[in-house]
């Protein structure tokens, strides 16, 4: 547990942060791609005019079109909160907390799918039927990959998960945890953030319907959900705790602009794939968490 | 009030349940929850204090002594024994009226108070001639409350299924206990871990229980006879009937000796329960089928944390084993919590609507506020999420296969993969329930009936409060439980005694308490927000379709079809379709129906089999003396042959 000052400094940190990622990608698209851009800020922009904005709300659509999105928020909120920022630890750090952290990703995306449901639409039923398909592949390497940490560091708390690195099967753990990224952020090869073709989407075919403050709230948990994921990325595979809190903040920093420089060239470079491969590319990341966990076993460290 | 007091309060109020349950409906109603009021009681002083409580008379029924026993282990399922009696009679006073149903309300109330008698009595029984006495006690009201309406096939059939599967088990439980009773010398049950050679009726005991439990592949009756049944009897068979299965397996394997590879089995059973019940739930179009399938995962996940517990306390590594065992036993609780949730919840739909068939419900949450948002927490419960009950639970066991994943013994080798199949199967439970709530209670009522749908009256809803509020105290107040696990788990083994609380679970539960404030206040604001900046209704977006239509929704066989193509392989639905053919296609159909598995390709083919050897045996018999005389010739020639090639020995 922490000082309650250095708790809402974190928060604030996570929260204000986390808008930069898609900017930050969205801008070495149109790089590659030589155009100029949306500045990196534009998410806030759009946040802050979202905020401002009404609501349409469809006929058939229950209260928990609206609360749904604000639990997603708030459970992707706590998952942030659950991880380690560089050396300095987590929040809230306990035995068992790793878990906790991938079934507040659950609570998230129970929310949506049932806010996706809530509309009666066709459209957005089949971006929640992929979705929680999908889903269950990328569970499983998540929790394939956090018994690869939990093997090499002997421990189910995060913050003693993420402080070495992933030792013999970084690199497979990273290419593993790489390919869950883009999965459960709705990135090429999966899905096409930019897309409006519905019938080809998963994540945004799902908040069709949401507009005004609720749209906000999904795009920031969105935003949040890719900066958790990019953080625990670089957490798993260097060994970022173990550094002097200043040097660990700087190479986090570096680790998240390399990931989402990485996310955008993946995204300009490829194109997304036909959905009857993408289990088999999300098996292949459960595999490639799988060896890892294996190596991390025979590696022998502890 | 000491227990013995509040458990003959608790007989006394189910005996005039029973004997007033033609001419006295109110008071034999009070007398029910009374009585399951005196159970609860009882069983908490038990495990409160930890002590058992032991009564014996020198009264004898089948020529044995009576010998009464409530120690933990028993008081934790006795626990769920009196809440879901007390809550499922309640329900059922509005569910099934006596003026809808004048005679089968009237003896369905007498065989419930009998089946929470025999129930009890299985828990407090020591002595294995009354325990079979108790557990036929209960197998046959079950038969009787599933088959209220035996007017329908249906429901005769799977009544059938239910007897037949049951008795198959009873069966290895009179071969079990006449056994252990050969062995010992007296019909005694108590604590025998030191006499190895009982071992091996392990197996015996595994077949008996793992039939009433409900495990993979021996799970055949559960489906229909829980889609049969009346919706409060599915609550109670599926929330405290099956898990008379799992009371049996834990105190068998507890008192006595098990095989070495006992554990390992069980732990294997488990996780293809878990994983292979939910893809079946998945594949179902029925609402009650399909929660009778999670029941089949839920046993998969009692039993795994029961499993890896046997391995533990086999290699003497008990610490991760605790934290498994302390999980399934958490599971038993929450399973009949939120699955009886779930349940009721399914009944008030039916009730509503008259129909189980997903596919023609849809927006309820209009007409039933209660019954959707109780069904949902349940949804959300039983899915594993956070901060709810069930996550609890799995989060112990969860925490143990970690722990041994990490310890680095042959256990680490199971506990992998065991890791990886509950994620999975949280995964897919997680997609089964999103896709039950949004077809059944979100979008558009797809049919007339769904649209008329009304909601349920104040006996059916304060059942589903209850229970949903205990789902909720349990997910948000986890320590305060820990002592009844805990005393439940040094029931089971003596070693473990003293069995601390592992710490993180008050963590857990501040987290939990934090989370739930939290994303109240947020969803309170968001509305504000919403409310402030102003909204308008429109019809669903839906990227420009102009008059969208209930039936153009997405229905639940549709949602789960991507999973049901990976399962395809065990699922083996049966598809007809007449695909539209042409320029100008007259009317298309498809109908997709996902059979039994196991029974239609194993135990059908196996039975029809009996029956051709039947057949054939029957020929023999005819009815010409002659031919008769002809056996009994030859019959005393063989025996003639037999001893003289055996030479006279």
């Amino acid at each position: 547990m922490m000082a309650a000052a250095e708790v809402l400094v974190r928060l604030a940190a996570w929260l204000l942060l986390a808008p930069l990622v898609p900017g930050l990608i969205n801008k070495v698209k149109a790089w590659v791609a030589g155009r100029r851009g949306p500045p990196v800020m534009q998410l806030y922009y759009d946040l802050a005019k979202l905020w401002r904005k009404g609501v349409v709300l469809s006929t058939a659509v229950s209260p928990g079109h609206v609360a749904a999105p604000a639990v997603a928020w708030v459970a992707l909120v706590g998952a942030a909160l659950l991880l380690p920022v560089g050396s300095s630890g987590a929040v809230v750090a306990f035995r068992g907390d790793a878990l906790l952290f991938v079934y507040l990703l659950a609570l998230a995306r129970f929310g949506t799918a049932c806010a996706a449901l809530d509309t009666g639409s066709a459209f957005e039923g089949m971006g929640a039927a992929r979705e929680v398909s999908y889903a269950v592949l990328a569970e499983a390497a998540i929790i394939t990959a956090l018994l690869t940490l939990g093997v090499q560091s002997g421990s189910v708390s995060l913050a003693s998960m993420l402080t070495p690195a992933a030792g013999a099967g970084s690199a497979l753990l990273a290419a593993g945890l790489f390919a869950v990224l883009l999965a459960e952020n709705c990135r090429v090869p999966f899905d096409d953030p930019n897309t409006h073709l519905e019938l080809t989407m998963i994540h945004e075919v799902m908040v069709l319907d949401h507009s005004g403050p609720p749209l906000a709230v999904i795009l920031h948990g969105a935003a949040l959900k890719l900066l958790v994921f990019a953080v625990l990325l670089a957490e798993a595979t260097l060994p970022i705790g173990e550094l002097s809190p200043f040097a660990a903040a700087g190479v986090l920093a570096g680790a998240v602009v390399v990931l989402a420089v990485g996310v955008g060239l993946v995204e300009s470079l490829l194109a997304r794939f036909a959905f009857r491969r993408v289990p088999l590319l999300l098996t292949t990341a459960f595999l490639l968490c799988l060896f890892a966990l294996l190596a991390a076993w025979k590696g022998g460290a502890r | 009030m000491t227990p013995g007091t509040l458990l003959l309060v608790a007989a006394a109020g189910l005996a005039w349940g029973i004997a007033g349950a033609w001419r006295f409906p109110r008071a034999s109603l009070a007398a029910t929850v009374g009585g399951a009021v005196a159970a609860l009681g009882a069983a908490v002083w038990v495990l409160a204090a930890g002590e058992p409580w032991v009564w014996q008379t020198a009264v004898r029924v089948g020529g044995e002594p009576v010998k009464l026993q409530l120690d933990a282990l028993s008081a934790f399922f006795l626990v769920l024994v009196a809440v879901l009696g007390g809550a499922g009679a309640l329900y059922a006073w509005e569910y099934w009226p006596d003026a809808a149903h004048p005679h089968s309300a009237r003896t369905g109330r007498a065989w419930w108070n009998g089946l929470l008698l025999g129930m009890a009595l299985v828990l407090l029984s020591a002595n294995g001639l009354q325990f079979l006495f108790a557990w036929e006690l209960f197998t046959v009201c079950a038969y009787f409350l599933i088959t209220r309406e035996r007017q329908r096939p249906a429901v005769r059939a799977a009544g059938w299924l239910y007897l037949a599967a049951s008795h198959a088990g009873t069966l290895c439980l009179f071969a079990f206990f006449a056994l252990l009773a050969a062995r010992t010398g007296g019909w005694d049950l108590g604590p025998l871990r030191e006499r190895t050679d009982l071992a091996p009726l392990f197996w015996l005991a595994l077949v008996g229980f793992g039939l009433k439990a409900g495990v993979f592949p021996l799970h055949i009756w559960l489906p229909s006879a829980h889609a049969s049944a009346p919706s409060h009897v599915s609550a109670i068979l599926s929330g405290v009937a099956i898990k008379m299965g799992i009371y049996g397996l834990m105190r068998f394997s507890g008192w006595l000796p098990v095989p070495a590879a006992a554990g390992w089995t069980v732990a294997a059973l488990g996780a293809v329960s878990a994983m292979l019940g939910v893809a079946f739930a998945l594949a179902q179009h029925d609402l009650k089928r399909l929660l009778a399938y999670h029941s089949v995962e839920n046993i998969g996940i009692i039993l795994l944390g029961l499993g890896f517990a046997l391995v533990a306390a086999a290699h003497g590594d008990a610490a991760w084993g605790r934290l498994a065992f302390a999980g399934g036993l958490l599971h038993v609780w929450n399973h009949g919590l939120f699955k009886a949730l779930l349940f009721l919840g399914a009944g008030s739909v039916l009730h509503a609507t008259g129909t189980r068939e997903m596919s023609r419900l849809g927006g309820l949450w209009r007409a039933m506020p209660w019954t959707a948002g109780c069904f949902t927490l349940g949804a959300a419960a039983i899915a594993g999420l956070p901060p709810l009950n069930g996550f609890v639970s799995e989060w112990l066991v969860f925490l143990g296969l970690f722990d041994a994943t990490s310890g680095r013994g042959p256990a680490t080798w199971a506990a992998v993969p065991a890791a990886i199949l509950l994620a999975i199967t949280g995964a897919l439970a997680l997609a089964c329930f999103v896709k039950v709530c949004g077809v059944v209670f979100l979008g558009l009522p797809r049919t007339a009936a769904a649209a008329q749908a009304h909601e349920s009256g104040r006996f059916m809803r304060l059942p589903m409060v209850a229970l949903g509020a205990a789902c909720v105290a349990i997910g948000l107040a986890p320590a305060l439980f820990w002592p009844a696990v805990a005393h439940a788990a040094a029931a089971w083994q003596p070693a473990w005694a003293g069995l601390a609380s592992p710490a993180p679970l008050v963590t857990l539960g501040v987290c939990h308490v934090i989370l739930a404030v939290t994303a109240a206040v947020a969803a309170l604001l968001l509305w504000r927000r919403v409310r402030r900046n102003g909204f308008v209704r429109a019809g669903t977006w839906d990227c420009g379709y102009a008059a969208p239509t209930a039936r153009m929704q997405y229905t639940a066989g549709s949602f789960a079809g991507i999973i049901t193509g990976w399962f395809a392989w065990i699922l083996r639905p049966e598809r007809h379709a007449s695909l539209p053919e042409g320029p100008f296609p007259t009317a298309a159909s498809y109908a997709e129906h996902t059979p039994e598995t196991v029974l239609e390709r194993v135990v059908q083919p196996a039975a029809a089999g009996v029956m051709v050897v039947a057949g054939v045996a029957r020929r023999l018999q005819h009815g010409r003396l002659q031919a008769y005389i002809l056996y009994v010739v030859v019959g005393l020639l063989g025996v003639a042959l037999l001893v003289l090639a055996g030479g006279g020995r």
